[in-house]
């Protein structure tokens, strides 16, 4: 057995594709662009070579660390609606009728690109026109906000749109996850009498516990490198109020001629999220993997 | 056994050959200029779905031109606005510009004639068939210390439509004086109708009010000069025009959460008779006379007035505005001198077509009468052949970190976010870094 | 449970329900309107003329070709992404070396990296092996950069299945391979689904790599037809709502397939477990 599951060779031939594609095409462009971040330039005129100063300025740069803010904010809220996602999915895995058609509903927003899913919520936030504010002042409210207007909300009105796009996303994983399991567990379980709580809590969770580690890390590495939705729908606007990292980074690269700046920030970015990401194993750390 | 490991590591070996295979084949296309026939690279922002006259005008221009010259041929490239842009910046990391492409003015082609990417286009500009076309202005926007590095193709100017319906219907006229326009929107206000549509999430929209502010205040002149350095940016006049911007925000003189809106979205509000005015340049003006797809009836309710004297200051004649996009060649073109020909013979052929086909009020002179034009359209020519002063958009006219500063504070500006104090010494900050 | 929880329990999945469709309902409203009703009306009242001809407008922009390409690109790049990716989750999980840990962190890390830092790397190292303007280059960005996330999903699975089965196989004399093939990706089937699902959609709707390494109108995909849509100063944004239509249903109809079979995998799977 070991002898068959260690040959090096295998081992080799399996791995290489992947880490071909990977080193070839992520890190390579990485460290290119970690080397970017210790030059002025600005993308079009040449290079000067200045040593960790982007670093040191962007360390030093409050919008930055505003932006590290709501990226990091924007991570709490998704790893939260986590739970929103997992008990949803835990209904629809159950065996109650209709639960095939519903989980195909719940699915759809996630097949839209962002470009359809912005334009949506702008016109669902829309101060005057918008679905929600005619639906707030017809149940008597008198000044409903300007969602995305209002620097103190914009962030929290942003974060909906967001928690509804990824919805069908981790609920796929999850309920892939549950199917997973083996009936006959459940079964075992219900015979001694366990109650559909705790079945899911005693015995679904824990066998589902990688899968969900997995999709905290998803959900915090792709809310800490978020863009798309944010900068179509305010541009990190108004006056910096949705800044999120990539969406700085963006700007600094593509728009303010900033390009080697806008590359340490996106090194940055990409510390950050090491950072935390490692953290965050740790805190959820186990020493032995669940198995059945 | 060994079979599947075999055809497994085929299988990748074939797909890196196929990706060797066809990079070859690549390779051996690209280089098609040798021999007799030349390609000419020419990348542009205007797609057949939203612009079709643009881009119909472009194709018979291309064509004329290549049929005229035997063994060039031109390579489009078309992108929209936004996707153009990111993709220009993508390729001059490179080096990789197309041979003739669009630039903006000013602060945005800086970078580009410093870093030796745009080709020197004084030969074009002064050639026998140019020499005296450009409107005055328009070439200067386009040069860096003298030299012209573009060749523009539109200009607009701002002004303030308005719907004379709504207008009519609350006894009001085109206001002359900034107290007339205060009295136009308090009565609006009361009246329950949504004075202006303004949608500052794009920022620039914001902008048009504060320079014009700033224009009538201080003369047509001082912002220019602050932007230059010649003054400070805490001249009184600018904090002054900074507080009139507030003053019509406190007026609620703009729709609800324009901070968050879309200029497509202000405009919208404002051709679906929601607010009586709307601050835009004249590339808006097929929407207010031949564009088949806006009702008729609101097509003829639209006029447009010059932006209002402040207290007995300002000059209406001085107007924000500016050239939109000109054409650059590349100066690691192969092919340089056929792109400046071209851009010459595009130049050339653009003028009349655009305006007449496609409502572009062109950077080269136009015979109005010669043309059977809107009436809009001739008076706002009209507007532009009297005019004593032309700023170009502040955003335009400032290097792109300092334009995002500028931009920021307008929203912070309309937001209430900042007092015009703050407001002016952000930017005197920005402007000063820069020196 | 009793009846009133039943109740309870399907009005909320209800709401939820209609919270999750109404944006199709939205786009198909949207797409057969004119501008001026889309920014002005309420989202869902009926067009006051059904502009049918913003489809008509689209299907001339040449949106075939496009179709054509976004369907084989998106196809190659999924069989590759989960091919890969199966086979790396595979050795590191299932098979016994040292440095499997650091490997699987190497791909975690190709996860954080945010796309604007890539682009430009990216577009000068295909610039030098002559593979602007090539589909291919498309194609391996796709399957690279979908590989950290594919794998990390996959990863959770593959530490589930059971160990034994790997011994029975090869006490039966069953080699690597034919362990992975015959048993281990079948069983995987119902996760396969998921990913191909969740790869169909990154793929499809992807537009900033294309509009970057493509510059031929022959090569580029759907995405880039919205562009087609969006105009220095004017956007007609009723076609571009039929674009997005268009594109919806084929890749509707596949998740619905794939969706499917995330259901079907597991009962196979099952019983051979």
């Amino acid at each position: 057995m070991n002898k068959v599951m260690s040959n090096k060779w295998v081992i080799a031939i399996y791995i290489f594709p992947a880490l071909l594609l990977v080193g070839v095409l992520i890190f390579i462009p990485l460290i290119l662009s970690a080397y970017y971040g210790l030059m002025e330039w600005d993308g079009i005129g040449d290079m000067k070579f200045v040593g960790l100063e982007n670093y040191i300025t962007a360390i030093q740069d409050l919008k930055f660390w505003d932006s590290a803010l709501h990226s990091f904010l924007l991570a709490v809220f998704s790893t939260l609606s986590l739970a929103g996602y997992l008990a949803v999915s835990m209904i629809l895995a159950s065996k109650i009728k209709g639960a095939d058609l519903l989980r195909k509903i719940y699915l759809i927003p996630m097949l839209l690109s962002s470009v359809a899913i912005a334009q949506l919520w702008i016109k669902v936030f829309n101060p005057a026109n918008g679905m929600l504010n005619r639906i707030l002042m017809a149940i008597g409210f008198e000044n409903p906000p300007a969602w995305l207007a209002n620097p103190d909300i914009v962030l929290y009105a942003i974060f909906i749109p967001i928690l509804w796009q990824y919805a069908g996303f981790y609920i796929l994983i999850y309920y892939a996850a549950l199917k997973n399991i083996p009936e006959t567990i459940i079964e075992a379980a219900r015979i001694d009498g366990a109650s559909p709580l705790q079945i899911a809590y005693r015995i679904k969770l824990p066998l589902i516990k990688g899968v969900v580690k997995v999709t905290i890390v998803l959900a915090i590495v792709g809310s800490l490198k978020y863009f798309d939705l944010i900068y179509v729908m305010t541009g990190g606007g108004p006056n910096g109020a949705s800044e999120v990292m990539a969406s700085y980074m963006y700007k600094l690269a593509f728009s303010t001629n900033e390009f080697g700046y806008g590359s340490a920030v996106g090194f940055l970015l990409l510390i950050i999220t090491l950072i935390v990401t490692v953290i965050v194993r740790k805190i959820t750390a186990d020493k032995d993997e669940i198995q059945y | 056994m060994k079979r599947k490991a075999v055809t497994l590591l085929l299988s990748v070996v074939a797909i890196v050959l196929v990706l060797a295979g066809c990079s070859d084949s690549e390779s051996s296309n690209a280089n098609s200029d040798d021999g007799n026939s030349k390609t000419i690279d020419f990348m542009h922002l205007w797609p057949e779905g939203s612009s079709a006259e643009h881009n119909r005008i472009v194709n018979e221009i291309i064509e004329e031109y290549e049929s005229e010259n035997e063994g060039v041929n031109v390579e489009l490239e078309v992108l929209s606005n936004e996707q153009y842009k990111d993709k220009i910046k993508v390729l001059s990391t490179s080096d990789e510009l197309p041979d003739v492409g669009m630039t903006w003015a000013a602060g945005y082609m800086e970078p580009y004639v410093e870093g030796d990417k745009y080709a020197s286009l004084d030969d074009v500009v002064e050639s026998e068939e140019l020499n005296g076309q450009f409107v005055s202005g328009t070439t200067e926007a386009f040069s860096v210390d003298g030299t012209s590095y573009g060749l523009p193709l539109e200009l607009n100017i701002a002004t303030v439509f308005y719907n004379k319906a709504i207008f009519e219907e609350h006894g009001l006229e085109a206001p002359e004086t900034n107290e007339e326009f205060h009295n136009v929107v308090q009565t609006l206000e009361e009246n329950g109708v949504t004075p202006i549509a303004l949608g500052n999430k794009d920022r620039w929209t914001g902008s048009l009010w504060y320079m014009y502010y700033a224009d009538r205040i201080g003369g047509s002149d001082l912002l220019t000069n602050a932007i230059n350095r010649e003054t400070s940016f805490e001249d009184p006049a600018l904090v002054q025009a900074a507080e009139e911007v507030q003053t019509l925000v406190d007026m609620n003189t703009f729709n609800d959460g324009h901070n968050g809106l879309s200029d497509q979205e202000a405009k919208s509000m404002f051709m679906n008779g929601q607010t009586a005015m709307y601050l835009i340049a004249t590339w808006d003006l097929p929407n207010y006379t031949t564009n088949e797809d806006v009702p008729q009836e609101f097509r003829y309710s639209v006029g447009y007035f010059d932006f209002p004297t402040v207290d007995g200051n300002g000059d209406k004649n001085s107007y924000v505005g500016g050239p939109g996009v000109g054409l650059f060649v590349a100066d690691n073109s192969d092919v340089k001198e056929e792109a400046k020909d071209f851009t010459k013979f595009f130049v050339q052929k653009w003028g009349d077509k655009s305006v007449s086909e496609a409502g572009v009020i062109p950077a080269t002179k136009v015979d109005a009468e010669s043309l059977d034009l809107p009436q809009m359209y001739v008076d706002v020519l009209d507007d532009l052949n009297n005019a004593n002063n032309l700023t170009l958009f502040a955003d335009v006219q400032m290097s792109s970190d300092t334009a995002e500063v500028h931009l920021n504070q307008i929203q912070a500006l309309f937001g209430g976010e900042v007092t015009p104090e703050e407001f002016a010494k952000a930017h005197e900050k920005a402007l000063s870094e820069e020196e | 449970m009793n009846r009133i929880g039943y109740i309870i329990l399907y009005i909320f999945l209800g709401i939820v329900g209609v919270f999750q469709i109404f944006p199709l309902i939205w786009l198909f409203l949207f797409s057969l309107k004119s501008n001026s009703e889309i920014f002005a009306g309420s989202p869902f009242t009926l067009p006051k003329e059904w502009l049918w001809e913003n489809y008509a407008t689209v299907w001339e922009g040449g949106i075939g070709l496009y179709f054509w390409n976004s369907v084989w690109i998106t196809v190659v790049a999924i069989i590759l992404t989960a091919l890969f990716a199966s086979m790396a989750t595979f050795a590191i999980t299932r098979m016994q070396w040292k440095l499997n840990k650091l490997v699987l962190g190497l791909f975690m890390v190709g996860l954080m990296i945010p796309i604007h830092s890539a682009i430009i790397p990216l577009f000068s190292m295909f610039l030098n092996v002559n593979l602007i303007d090539n589909p291919w280059s498309i194609v391996i960005t796709y399957t690279a950069y979908n590989l950290p996330i594919t794998m990390m999903i996959l990863l959770g699975f593959y530490y589930t299945l059971p160990r034994e089965i790997e011994e029975a196989a090869i006490i039966d004399g069953c080699s690597v391979h034919r362990m992975f093939f015959r048993i281990i990706l079948p069983m995987t089937a119902p996760v396969l689904s998921t990913i191909i699902i969740i790869n169909m959609i990154y793929n499809w709707n992807e537009f900033v790599f294309v509009n970057t390494f493509i510059s031929s109108d022959e090569y580029k995909t759907l995405t880039v037809g919205i562009q087609n849509f969006i105009g220095q100063y004017m956007t007609d944004w009723g076609a571009i709502g039929a674009t997005l239509i268009i594109s919806l249903l084929p890749i509707l109809a596949a998740f619905i397939f794939f969706s499917n079979k995330v259901v079907e995998g597991i009962s196979s799977s099952a019983v051979k477990g």
